[in-house]
């Protein structure tokens, strides 16, 4: 035996405990010749002696007369049945198990609602007329592309007309295009990368100084007078933030 | 009353549940110095004892279906509940395990009178020992005080107080050996207790 060994047993071996013999000797052998172990086994010895000092005086406490006769008569007055439950232990614990499936059920149904649902449900009830849906304007990250480059001068495309119809049909903030109306592509902005942007987009039509058109690479300087406007459609994600521009001829 | 005491803890339970108020008195004349004890010998407040000892047994009374005989015995059943009915009433009141509590409650408990024959001298020392021996342990944390007293003052096994513990053999085992740790370290005025170093060097075992 070792000090480890005669440690895990000291309590047991004070409080005369240990119920084998041999395992006894051996820890009192140890203890005969290790002064570490034999000091500890004093020590334990005394503090038991301390404790059991200590309970042999409160060995005969009890509580008073009074509890014994209120508890009497609480018995007494109980309903007939009463503290018989109609579930035992076990029926409680199946029970309980069931609540805690329930629970979980619940709470699975709630995320699912908002999670999944709920946004669903939001973006259907509160999208705005003009909102776009299920199609995207397509747009064109190149201004270049907005216009026919064979050096005469910026004219604006007239096929660009094909490619956003499905738009501009959708869009009730958008007047209808009269048959002679031209637009160009659409022409990034550069503010919105996502396509996410592009499904959910809302078209407005305004009028911007005919200069707006230079910005883009569009006419030239001397081509519009100081006073002049031009027609075109802005893409607007669902932030408000403009992502693309169309001019309108 | 005479056969009733013959019967165990168990059948008695039945008899009561039945309506037999002697099957009753006879459980609760059996059963009510423990409780009332270990929460005295937790709180060191003879109304809280009391107090416990009642809330106790009126649970039995009111919900007697509560009791299950494959989880452990009555006797740590009713332990169990005064243990809980206990450790809320001092979270609820803190005051309770407070030295000067203690101290006030000096003639509550713990402060028998002077065995027949026995000289002054010794008495007062005896006295003495207990006086230390209560306050160490109303010092010591909950859940060491609750494994000291049950283990080393109600003399219960092991298996038995991690019944009414609701926990392992092994966690009542650290726990009473931490709590004797220090109640050696309280009894011998907060010296760590351990030999001389310069008198065992080398002569500690770990082989």
């Amino acid at each position: 035996m070792n000090c480890k060994d005669f440690g895990n047993m000291i309590h047991q071996l004070v409080s005369g405990r240990v119920a084998d013999r041999t395992k006894q000797l051996e820890a009192l052998e140890h203890a005969g010749h290790c002064l570490w172990c034999a000091r500890r086994l004093d020590d334990e010895s005394k503090l038991t002696e301390r404790l059991q000092a200590f309970a042999g005086s409160i060995q005969g406490q009890r509580a008073p007369m009074r509890v014994e006769a209120e508890l009497l008569q609480a018995f007494r007055e109980r309903k007939p049945g009463e503290g018989t439950k109609l579930f035992g232990p076990a029926w409680r614990r199946i029970w309980r198990g069931a609540a805690w499936g329930l629970a979980f059920a619940a709470m699975a149904a709630t995320a699912w609602i908002m999670i999944i649902e709920w946004p669903r449900l939001h973006r259907g009830t509160s999208a705005p007329p003009s909102r776009v849906a299920g199609s995207r304007p397509q747009v064109s990250s190149d201004a270049s592309r907005a216009y026919d480059t064979p050096g005469s001068g910026a004219t604006l495309k007239s096929d660009a007309r094909a490619e956003v119809a499905p738009i501009r049909n959708s869009q009730r903030s958008v007047p209808e295009e009269s048959a002679g109306e031209a637009a160009t592509d659409f022409i990034s902005l550069g503010t919105c990368d996502d396509s996410q942007c592009m499904e959910e987009a809302t078209l407005v039509r305004v009028a911007l100084p005919a200069e707006a058109l230079l910005a883009f690479g569009l006419g030239t300087d001397n081509e519009y007078a100081p006073d002049a406007t031009v027609q075109a459609d802005v893409a607007l994600g669902s932030n408000g933030v403009p992502f693309a521009i169309r001019f309108v001829n | 009353m005479a056969e009733l005491t013959d019967l165990r803890d168990e059948q008695l339970l039945l008899m009561m549940q039945a309506g037999d108020e002697n099957a009753f008195t006879t459980l609760y004349r059996r059963r009510q110095g423990n409780i009332y004890r270990f929460v005295l010998e937790m709180s060191g407040s003879a109304p809280l004892a009391e107090d416990v000892t009642q809330e106790v047994f009126m649970a039995l009374i009111r919900e007697s279906r509560g009791f299950d005989p494959s989880r452990g015995s009555l006797s740590g059943y009713l332990l169990g509940m005064a243990r809980h009915h206990a450790l809320r009433l001092l979270k609820r009141d803190q005051t309770y395990v407070s030295a000067s509590r203690a101290e006030e409650g000096g003639r509550e408990w713990g402060d028998a009178a002077p065995a027949s024959g026995e000289d002054p001298h010794s008495a007062m020392s005896r006295r003495e020992t207990i006086y230390s021996v209560r306050q160490a342990i109303l010092s010591l944390p909950e859940h060491y005080r609750e494994a000291v007293v049950l283990c080393d003052l109600n003399e219960m096994s092991y298996e038995e107080t991690a019944s009414v513990l609701d926990c392992s053999v092994g966690t009542v085992r650290s726990r009473l050996h931490r709590g004797r740790a220090l109640l050696l370290q309280k009894l011998t005025g907060g010296v760590k207790v351990e030999p001389a170093r310069e008198a065992i060097d080398g002569k500690r075992c770990l082989a």
